[in-house]
């Protein structure tokens, strides 16, 4: 059991976790007190990327804007842009990434984490943020047209 | 279009588009299906690539024309790769060529070119006495790769293949089934790919039969089945060109140092006029492998820098499970192809640093019989 205990609800095979927020783009968002809101991409995400081999991140200090380019996730056949949930200050990246990248295969929500951001905006642009109830239903929105 | 093992694909893969087939791009991930092949065992459904028989009195005449290769050379049971070139020496397709009988030939090219090479060989076929016959889709085909491939064979056959020299083949009956057993593959390791003969797609159950024999036999070597994308990871690391990628109408055999495969010695055959005045001049660019010295994914359409200035580009590209950086191929002018020489590639506006590199990337176990090393080289 992670020590970061969290309940899940579960999509197909996806899992999303409860506790934070999403982007329509398979981003989520944890907004952690007193300490910024940390980034990464979600189970869906990097099941749909399979082996995640390199990861480019944003370096320490710059800024980014909601729905920006933040970095990019890349496995043997595909590039994946990484978009900002929130605007903001980077303030720190996941450094394993750069020689474990696998990490955010195998622990997406956790271990994997690629950024925290100091939001800029935290009060405005939550709104355009997806719960996890509406999150799971657009997953659940693609898997239906995937089989169809 | 579909193999015969397209409901073992469905099931078992992530499926992709090849060339108008739906194929195997991964089952379990590439790579550790890529790893599999270099450590033990891999099985790859190639049954999409194309598949002739060439007969008549005029045969060997009549490919000793269309092709770079010396066919009148190859013996009963040979094989040899050659190119299919144009007039201007440009690569219509790289293909497989095997002799099964005097006048009887095999011919094994890329799946993306099966009509283009079918109809370039109807119409260089008019002043000769030859039958050209597709059996594509009544043959099956697989390909067993990788150093426990010898063993996995051995338990199914019954049939001393150990002596099998590179780049020739045999016939095996198995039960009802006739296979045709080469020495030959893609990724640069030992292996054999097999041609279940008399197979058409509407008898799926033969493929299915053979196919699973080998996972079955297999299993005692942690074999695995592997999709396109290892396919692609495995022939890159080795070095070995794709058609559409590395090689194209527009590129020669010399400049995708592929200069084994033409044999200027033959009085005659389309292309060698200009491939002759070619190889006098010099060329222009020539076909290199590129190692990434920084994290990073080569990928095909990447620019190669030369002290900061255009000099190239990437035509293939990957990340190798083996060497675990960025690797690929593509084509510089040859005053700056030497291995070590420093270069940078252009990645989403960064210039990465990088290197020429040998090809192979790594060291291969390609059986070598004899000492001496066949026509399959790099």
């Amino acid at each position: 059991m992670s020590d970061k205990e969290a309940s899940v609800i579960k999509v197909d095979e996806y899992i999303i976790r409860v506790d934070r927020l999403y982007t329509k783009d398979h981003e989520w968002v944890l907004i952690e007190k007193d300490k910024g809101t940390r980034v990464g991409i979600t189970d869906y995400a990097q099941k749909s990327l399979h082996e995640i081999v390199y990861v480019e991140m944003p370096k320490v200090g710059s800024t980014v804007k909601q729905m920006e380019t933040l970095g990019t996730v890349e496995s043997i056949k595909a590039v994946s842009e990484v978009f900002a949930p929130l605007s903001g200050k980077i303030i720190e990246v996941n450094e394993k990434l750069v020689s474990t990248p696998e990490l955010i295969n195998e622990s997406p929500y956790d271990e994997g984490w690629i950024a925290v951001i100091e939001p800029s905006a935290l009060d405005e642009e939550i709104k355009n943020l997806l719960t996890h109830k509406e999150y799971g239903k657009l997953i659940s929105d693609i898997i239906r047209k995937e089989r169809e | 279009m579909r193999t015969h093992l397209y409901e073992f694909h469905k099931k078992n893969a992530k499926l992709t588009e090849f060339a108008g087939f739906e194929m195997p791009l991964w089952y379990d991930g590439i790579i550790s299906e890529h790893l599999a092949v270099r450590e033990s065992v891999g099985v790859f459904d190639v049954t999409h690539m194309g598949r002739y028989l060439i007969t008549g009195r005029d045969a060997a005449k009549f490919l000793d024309k269309i092709l770079t290769q010396n066919v009148a050379s190859i013996k009963i049971y040979q094989g040899k790769i050659s190119m299919i070139c144009n007039e201007l020496g440009g690569i219509v397709d790289d293909v497989f060529l095997f002799r099964l009988e005097e006048d009887k030939y095999l011919l094994i090219c890329n799946a993306a070119n099966r009509k283009k090479d079918y109809e370039w060989m109807i119409k260089h076929a008019c002043n000769f006495s030859v039958n050209i016959m597709d059996i594509s889709d009544n043959t099956a085909m697989f390909a067993v790769q990788g150093p426990k491939s010898l063993n996995v064979l051995h338990s199914i056959f019954n049939s001393n293949l150990s002596d099998l020299r590179f780049n020739y083949f045999k016939w095996i009956n198995l039960d009802d089934l006739k296979i045709f057993v080469s020495r030959t593959g893609y990724t640069g390791e030992d292996g054999f790919e097999l041609l279940l003969w008399d197979t058409p797609l509407s008898n799926p159950e033969k493929a299915y039969k053979v196919w699973e024999m080998i996972l079955e036999s297999g299993k005692e070597y942690n074999i695995k089945p592997c999709g396109l994308g290892a396919r692609d990871t495995l022939r890159i690391e080795a070095g070995f060109c794709l058609y559409g990628n590395d090689i194209n109408e527009t590129i020669t055999p010399l400049e995708a140092k592929l200069d084994f495969a033409i044999k200027f010695e033959k009085p005659d055959f389309i292309g060698r006029e200009a491939l002759l005045k070619q190889k006098t001049e010099g060329v222009k660019r020539v076909r290199v492998g590129v190692r990434s010295l920084e994290y990073g994914v080569l990928r095909s359409g990447y620019k190669i820098l030369f002290n900061g200035k255009p000099a190239g580009e990437i035509t293939s590209g990957t990340f190798s499970p083996l060497l675990k950086c960025g690797i690929g191929m593509g084509y510089v002018p040859p005053e700056i192809s030497s291995p070590k020489t420093s270069i940078n590639i252009l990645i989403r506006g960064k210039a990465v640093r990088a290197e020429i590199a040998e090809m192979p990337f790594y060291k291969t176990t390609k059986y070598k019989k004899k000492g001496r090393i066949d026509d399959l080289q790099i």
